[in-house]
């Protein structure tokens, strides 16, 4: 609700989303337990964020969609890279490499 | 992101909103079921599994509603929704929307149409080519009169000559010839001007020319687009074709365009000129030194020039022009010249009346906007359950906002468009109750600039309604609005302090109106009260003016007079017919005289009267008493003593407790070589100039003993005035059938026509303070009945436990009586403050009357009294038993 944390958080979302998506193509689903995975539980993403990054990003044009069959034989709908979206990955990642790193050195100063 | 892309996306989520919806809706489903089967992998029971989903899902409705919410487009989307959604709920609650939207049509109406006349008259610039560097050049006689003088011919020269501040500087002046040639001869507004006249103001003629500077000979006119187009039909071939004038030939070598009106009130030249001809002086004209100030002259400042230097430099030009006069003279007239910005002496006078009925206008709107926010209010607080309803649902407050705010808007817009209609006809029903002497009115309209400023009007209303009750509403606190069950909510204490002071804001404006109105009123009342002197009934009036060279010698004039005065007392129904160069209420020469041995005590002022020449009986005609002595005979002619007839206040001020028969004076200072004449008659006092002016001294003399070529008839008729005006244009032109017979009118419409300014102010004041009266009594009567509905279950407690009636309905009237008696405390205030700036408007009565004030105040209270008392009524008649039963 409060709109800086959100701010913070959705950059990072991006690039989580950005990052899991990078191994190739998934649904929603995968999306959050991917994330939830590599993060090894830091980040549970819930549907209420989850849907609108994907969607704002489509937009942006950084993913794309498409309908497809699950492990189990549902309907899905899977999100995969596009070629933007690979160059978003490494700006995004080469940026919160700096920020990470000034983070640190700032929390390091006595 | 690309601009493309952005559109696309934009454009995507405007146009295909329904199937990207369809393709969200169906992929939060699989999210859903994907979580499921999730689950119970997980080892959960299928209805655990469900369970499980769900909560973590968090609502598919909820993601949906973010989904949107972080699209682009959306706020386009969803303010079309709130539009759409307001206009629902707008045809759900008829009654709020129709009172809504009428309050708002007659605010938003009646200022525009206020803001129109405003506009066109203050606003904007005098339609002439750079306005604000033209100035009016004026003389300056202090000893006889303190308002500066139109400039007489021989110092036009000088002006025009030996000024170093002005790049050009034209003389004009107004006057009326007869144009023939038509079905009958017509009296038309001539101006005679100087050649640069037209580039001094920017004028382009449409057709032919405009005046060469050496067209010295008065033989060639310019049309106004006016004249052009109802006298010759616009006829395109008018350049080089002839008219008469005043049996003079004359060509016209132009047409000037529509817009180009010229001169208008405050110049000093009468009516808006029909059509132009060259100024050119006569010697007689010329040699008029010191006499015969009738001309005025309009100056472009150099540029540089400042307005101080110019007046020095003016100034400097009139002290020389004194120094020439004869010496017995320059110790009389003390001559001196002013630059007026032509805009100050043009709006001058109608800017006090139009920012004074602007202000009373904005009034009634802000009392327009105050029911119709209190409507708001009344509706957000039944609504707080709705709104209750969709925060728990999961809505935004934010959003409900936006919502809020587009219904207001919404109402606003539709009060603002329904109010031009009104407007538009408001503003032709303003222009025909106009007072002439209100300048530039023809640009009076709903144009770009009037429309603007009623956009404006309705975006800032429309946003106040939206936030103000927005804000009350989106304040609601979900679970206690959900809690009281069926019947809703109570209204926070600061939500009724809110209604209740904007009630007494109401009051209190209506109060200031209303007195504002009353002021007004009584002095309407005063001069129609007052004393004419004579008798206008059943009198029928024309003028009419001979003019060289067909009139050369006074023996024509005389000739024609007197056999026009036999015809009409001859005609059937008119008993009394005569004239006189003055009608009365249309303000004549001041003349200054000199009564013979008059010691003037220390200090006094000139010795001025009016003077009228009249002919025949026309004092008996229109009633003036004789009081003293005799009327003018037959026997009073050029061979006889040259007599003279006086007014009841010159006897009185000149020979108190005197026999004023027998007694002399003579035109000009005591220097003055004019022949004495001898008062033979004394009669009552006429009102000359306007029946709200104290009447000055006044002579007669008879036209036979100082012969005058203009003269005013008038009739007494036996039946309605009107019906003679055929019998005496008749009369007219069976002696000359190229004369024209103008101003035909009653003498009844002289006087209604003298009072014009002021039934002006009075009705439109007497409508807004009426207007408000009925707006606040709807006002106080909303916020009352509102909250008898709020209280029946109390009032059933009460009645329940024996009250009496007559104790409700107190409770009920004092609430209501309270506010109003605060609006009219602050309201008596804000009068007494305000009705200062009504001085000028005022006649006999005092800006503090008191006698206003306690009618204003009886009226209200009697007003507000019956806007308590039915809904009090109502809560008298609560059934204890029903009203409790809500439990």
């Amino acid at each position: 609700m409060n709109p800086e944390p959100t701010s913070l958080l959705q950059g990072t979302l991006d690039l989580l989303i950005l990052k899991s998506l990078a191994t190739g193509e998934m649904h929603g689903l995968g999306i959050s337990r991917r994330i939830q995975q590599i993060t090894q539980g830091t980040f549970v993403v819930k549907p209420g964020s989850l849907f609108p990054a994907l969607h704002r990003m489509q937009d942006e044009g950084w993913i794309s969609s498409f309908w497809g069959d699950s492990e189990n034989n549902r309907r899905a709908k899977y999100y995969r890279l596009t070629k933007p979206g690979r160059k978003q990955l490494e700006v995004e990642t080469e940026r919160w490499g700096r920020i990470s790193w000034a983070i640190a050195r700032a929390l390091q100063m006595p | 992101m690309s601009l493309s892309l952005k559109l696309r996306s934009f454009l995507r989520n405007l146009f295909f909103s329904h199937r990207v919806d369809a393709d969200l809706e169906y992929e939060v489903h699989s999210h859903h079921n994907l979580l499921i089967e999730e689950n119970i992998r997980a080892g959960m029971s299928p209805e655990e599994a469900q369970r499980a989903a769900r909560m973590e899902l968090g609502g598919i409705e909820q993601v949906k509603e973010e989904v949107r919410d972080s699209r682009m487009g959306n706020w386009l989307h969803s303010a079309f929704f709130d539009f759409r959604y307001g206009v629902r709920q707008l045809r759900k609650n008829p009654g709020f929307t129709a009172v809504a939207v009428l309050t708002l049509a007659l605010g938003i109406g009646a200022t525009t149409a206020i803001f129109s006349v405003v506009d066109a008259v203050i606003l904007r610039p005098l339609p002439y080519r750079s306005p604000d560097r033209l100035v009016l050049v004026k003389e300056r006689i202090p000893k006889v009169t303190p308002d500066p003088i139109p400039v007489c011919a021989p110092d036009v020269l000088h002006f025009q000559h030996e000024n170093h501040s002005f790049i050009s500087l034209a003389a004009f002046r107004g006057d009326q010839f007869d144009l023939a040639g038509g079905t009958e001869p017509r009296r038309v507004h001539v101006n005679r001007t100087n050649a640069n006249l037209f580039s001094l103001l920017g004028a382009q003629p449409i057709l032919g020319r405009v005046f060469t500077p050496d067209e010295d000979q008065p033989t060639v006119a310019i049309l106004s687009y006016g004249l052009w187009q109802h006298e010759f039909a616009g006829a395109p071939g008018i350049v080089g074709r002839s008219v008469s004038l005043n049996r003079q030939i004359y060509t016209v070598i132009g047409v000037l365009p529509a817009t180009f009106i010229f001169p208008l009130p405050g110049m000093d030249q009468g009516d808006a000129a029909d059509l132009f001809i060259p100024i050119a002086f006569t010697p007689e004209e010329l040699a008029d030194e010191g006499d015969n100030f009738n001309y005025s002259l309009v100056g472009r400042l150099t540029p540089g020039v400042a307005l101080a230097p110019a007046n020095a430099d003016l100034q400097l030009i009139a002290h020389r022009i004194q120094e020439t006069y004869p010496p017995e003279y320059r110790s009389h007239v003390i001559l001196g010249a002013v630059a007026l910005p032509l805009r100050d002496t043009v709006i001058g006078k109608s800017r006090t009346l139009l920012l004074l009925l602007f202000g009373a206008v904005a009034f009634v709107f802000l009392i327009c906007c105050i029911n119709v926010a209190n409507l708001l209010l009344t509706r957000s607080t039944d609504r707080q359950k709705e709104m209750a309803v969709r925060l728990s649902l999961g809505a935004s407050r934010g959003r409900l906002l936006r919502q809020l705010a587009a219904e207001s808007m919404l109402l606003t817009f539709i009060g603002a468009a329904l109010g031009l209609a009104f407007a538009s006809w408001s503003i032709n029903a303003l222009l025909g109750l106009m007072p002439p002497d209100i300048p530039l009115i023809h640009g009076v309209g709903l144009n770009p600039a009037v429309l603007g400023f009623t956009l404006g009007l309705a975006v800032i209303v429309g946003l106040l309604f939206g936030i103000v009750p927005a804000f009350a509403s989106s304040r609601t606190n979900v679970a206690d609005s959900l809690k009281e069950g069926g019947r809703g909510t109570t209204q926070s204490p600061q939500l009724h302090r809110l209604r209740g002071a904007l009630v007494v804001v109401e009051v209190t404006l209506a109060m200031v109106l209303l007195v504002g109105a009353g002021l007004l009123l009584r002095s309407f009342q005063r001069i129609l009260e007052t004393q004419p002197g004579f008798h206008p009934e059943q009198v029928l009036t024309a003028s009419l003016s001979l003019r060289e060279p067909h009139y050369k010698e006074d023996s024509d004039i005389q000739n024609f007079y007197e056999r026009l005065l036999q015809r009409l007392q001859n005609l059937p129904g008119v008993p009394i017919a005569g004239a006189s160069s003055d009608l009365p209420l249309q303000a004549g020469w001041n003349h200054l005289f000199t009564p013979e041995g008059y010691q003037p005590p220390p200090g006094a002022s000139t010795n001025l009267c009016n003077h009228s020449v009249i002919l025949g009986p026309y004092l008996q005609a229109i009633g003036a008493p004789l009081l003293r002595g005799r009327y003018f005979t037959d026997q009073d002619n050029s061979s006889s003593t040259h007599v003279l007839i006086v007014s009841d206040s010159l006897a009185r001020r000149y020979w108190p407790n005197q026999d004023p028969i027998g007694k002399r004076l003579k035109w000009g200072p005591e220097a003055s070589k004019d022949p004495w004449l001898t008062v033979v008659g004394v009669v009552g006092d006429v009102k000359q100039s306007s029946l709200d002016v104290e009447t000055s001294p006044h002579t007669y003399e008879s036209f036979w003993q100082n012969t005058t070529p203009s003269l005013n008839v008038a009739l007494r008729t036996s039946n309605d005035p009107a019906s003679m005006a055929s019998a005496l244009r008749s009369s007219v032109w069976s002696i000359d059938p190229q004369l024209a017979v103008a101003q035909i009118q009653s003498m009844d419409q002289v006087i209604s026509k003298s009072t014009t300014p002021r039934r002006f102010s009075l009705f439109l004041l007497a409508g807004f303070a009426s207007l408000a009266l009925i707006l606040s009594a709807i006002g106080i009567y909303g916020v009352i009945a509102y909250s008898v509905v709020r209280r029946v279950h109390e009032m059933g407690i009460r009645i329940a436990l024996g009250a009496q009636r007559r104790d409700v309905m107190r409770l009920v009237i004092s609430q209501g009586m309270l506010l109003l008696v605060l609006g009219m405390v602050i309201g008596t205030l804000g009068a007494l403050a305000m009705t200062r700036a009504l001085g000028s408007f005022l006649y006999g009565v005092r800006p503090t009357d008191p006698v206003t004030f306690v009618a204003v105040v009886v009226i209200l209270a009697g007003v507000a009294f019956l806007a308590c008392y039915i809904p009090a009524r109502r809560a008298t008649r609560v059934d204890p038993m029903i009203a409790l039963r809500y439990e």
